[in-house]
């Protein structure tokens, strides 16, 4: 696995900020009140308020990684919730349920929970449950879904709702709103999600620079810590390394043959050896869909109004002709020739439509798209040798369609192929 | 110098197939076996078959190319392609014309589509399920007390078939025998299940396009229940090869004899 995956100098540096921020939580507070937040909810306001937050969310991808979340889901079907149910909202739950078998002993209880359902509308429910469980006060923030454009009646309809949450957390813990502290956190998460933006497009070089683990491990500062100076450190040196990178012509992989695009969460759990089948080919997945989500910078002027568009128009609020687009753009732009799906088992909102988009995308640049099932927490629904076939006749189709002039893996007696 | 052999191996779920080329594409010897346990012993049991039936020498074995389930782990193959690429060669090369392949093997069933020069440029896969693939007609043809082959010939007799929502085949199987107890005729209940088989077919089919000539490849295209109520279905005709099983052995035989060429 070494030999295939180019660990990243700042890798130990981005562990020591993750372990940071999870200790932190449990650390004495000092009064502080801490939110369970949904990854698409606008946490520079509960920051601005002197609210520490968590991510369920990330958890669960953190639980996924370390091969814990499965028996967390198990957890929360025994409990009678389907196993039909996103995975991240089993785990979490799970955890709720028996702290004592979770990582980390679980999340530390949260004061108050914020649901915003840009993401999807399992969050909703998942987070009614959790403040059922928990006895904490829950908001949930409505974002209407975007068919063709933001009106100004729905960022108007958002920005109102973005005022009652200012009212839930003063109530609800006594904190005050500062504007001049607003305008510090807006701009760090703007100085963040600018060094992730440009982070992800020196992915055009050639060879890129960075593969889908690289951006999917790099993704979690932007979002459980966007709009703090510890992020905006962190991708500061990621950023220069990158860049080092691309000057040298160090590519992600050995010998990139096919740049590909990836659509959907990661398969968590797999997370190194899935993509490891895609290096055996030569090929990287030099742009993706998931990690570019969080590249929305708050415009300038009134702060929450920005908040307001920024948050209503996420990636999964958007119709599905606005995320093909999205896959059409930057097929375009980092020079792909050729883009995997993740049909997630959990996650609806990003799933459904896939084979619609996938159409578009390959009527539109004539590029062969790969639908691959699984699931990004649980295990249960990852079928090896059915994806193992379809990679390789994927890119057996890649090689027919004028790529390159083998098929046969470049690392050889690995053992995993 | 003796002439030169190619081999196509296609280590199945079910069976294993075998397919030996001279090097003007010529079969020289073909065999099929029950792939027992792995698969692996029972390939490397028939590829000797076949070359002894053959009188080809082991030695003459120019290259030898491995597809299907058990590809990965059969070492005497000088490469491996997957089934999708092996299917849509041996198709094609027995049909120029051919534009769509649909494979209904023992464990999955695929949708590939070809353009004029035979490259792949789609494909669709069913997803760990076995609905509409031979083990869905293995349970069926358990359910109704006939072999799989009296199943299609069967079904072909039925004018007023039953209807069979499920698709899984779990739930397909028990609604068969729920029919069955309420009076259903084994011959509207065997047309029930092929039906319903080939709608899900028919649906991965869709999702790469279906475009004439149809080409069915795979054991199941040995039903003639099947093949008919794909036809009917589609309202397209629906042409199976002489040997439908060994289309992706043959297919694994010209990549061998392409490779072969150019070692």
């Amino acid at each position: 696995m070494g030999r295939r995956h180019k660990r990243l100098k700042t890798a130990s540096e981005l562990q020591r900020l993750m372990q940071w921020h999870y200790a932190s939580l449990r650390l004495p507070r000092l009064g502080r009140p801490l939110a369970w937040v949904t990854s698409g909810a606008p946490v520079e306001i509960l920051r601005a308020m002197g609210v520490a937050v968590a991510y369920p969310e990330n958890y669960g991808a953190i639980c996924g990684a370390q091969h814990q979340a499965t028996a967390l889901c198990q957890q929360a079907e025994a409990e009678g919730y389907s196993p039909d149910l996103c995975s991240y909202a089993r785990t979490s739950l799970g955890a709720i349920f028996q702290p004592h078998a979770a990582p980390m002993g679980g999340l530390p209880k949260p004061d108050l929970l914020l649901a915003c359902n840009n993401i999807c509308s399992t969050v909703v429910k998942w987070y009614e449950a959790a403040a059922d469980s928990l006895h904490v006060p829950l908001f949930v923030l409505d974002t209407p879904f975007i068919h063709r454009e933001l009106t100004p009646q729905m960022s108007a309809y958002v920005l109102t709702q973005l005022d009652e949450l200012v009212e839930f957390v003063e109530r609800s813990c006594g904190r005050r709103l500062s504007a001049e502290r607003l305008r510090r956190v807006a701009r760090q998460a703007n100085e963040t999600v600018r060094l992730w933006g440009e982070i992800r497009a020196m992915c055009r070089a050639r060879p890129s620079p960075l593969n889908a683990p690289d951006l999917f491990v790099n993704m979690a500062p932007i979002v459980v810590l966007r709009g703090t100076g510890g992020a905006v450190r962190f991708y500061r040196h990621l950023h220069s390394e990158v860049a080092e990178r691309v000057r040298d012509g160090v590519g992600a992989v050995s010998e990139e043959k096919y740049r590909l695009l990836w659509d959907n969460i990661a398969i968590w759990p797999q997370l190194y050896r899935f993509y490891n089948y895609f290096v055996n080919y030569g090929a990287c997945f030099v742009a993706d869909t998931y990690t570019g989500a969080w590249s929305m910078e708050i415009p300038q002027g009134d702060i929450m109004k920005g908040l307001a568009e920024t948050y209503a128009s996420v990636y999964l609020n958007q119709s599905l002709e606005y995320r093909a687009r999205r896959m059409i753009d930057l097929i375009k732009e980092y020079d792909v020739q050729g883009f995997v799906m993740h049909s997630n088992r959990s996650c609806k909102p990003y799933s459904l439509g896939q084979y619609a988009i996938r159409r578009m995308v390959t009527q539109e640049t004539g590029i062969p798209g790969l639908v691959v099932e699984s699931d990004m927490c649980d295990e249960r629904a990852f079928a090896l040798e059915p994806i193992r076939t379809r990679i390789q006749a994927f890119v057996e189709t890649l090689e027919s369609m004028g790529g390159s002039h083998t098929t046969q893996p470049v690392v050889e007696g690995t053992g995993v192929r | 110098m003796a002439a030169q052999a190619y081999l196509g191996i296609d280590i199945g779920s079910l069976t294993v197939k075998v397919v030996a080329l001279d090097e003007q594409a010529h079969i020289l010897g073909r065999g099929l076996a029950e792939a027992g346990y792995g698969g692996q012993e029972a390939a490397e049991f028939l590829v000797n078959k076949v070359l002894q039936e053959s009188s080809v020498l082991p030695g003459a074995v120019a290259c030898t190319v491995v597809t299907g389930y058990g590809r990965v782990r059969f070492a005497a193959a000088d490469r491996e392609v997957s089934e999708i690429s092996c299917h849509a060669r041996g198709a094609m090369h027995l049909n120029q014309a051919t534009r769509t392949v649909i494979d209904i093997g023992g464990q999955d069933s695929k949708a590939i589509r070809l353009d004029e020069s035979g490259r792949v440029v789609d494909f669709a896969m069913n997803d760990k399920c076995a609905a509409g693939t031979g083990r869905f007609l293995e349970v069926m043809a358990g359910a109704l007390g006939v072999s799989v082959g009296q199943l299609g010939a069967l079904a072909l007799t039925s004018s007023t078939p039953v209807t069979i929502s499920s698709t899984c085949t779990v739930f397909a199987e028990s609604e068969a025998v729920s029919h069955i107890s309420r009076g259903a005729t084994r011959q509207d209940v065997a047309r029930g299940l092929l039906q319903a088989i080939c709608s899900r077919v028919l649906g991965l089919t869709a999702r790469v396009g279906m475009l004439p000539a149809v080409v069915l490849t795979g054991g199941v295209a040995l039903n003639e229940g099947i093949v008919a109520e794909l036809s009917r279905q589609s309202a397209t005709v629906v042409w199976v090869p002489p040997d439908p099983q060994t289309v992706g052995a043959l297919g694994a035989a010209l990549y061998a004899l392409q490779y072969g060429k150019t070692k």
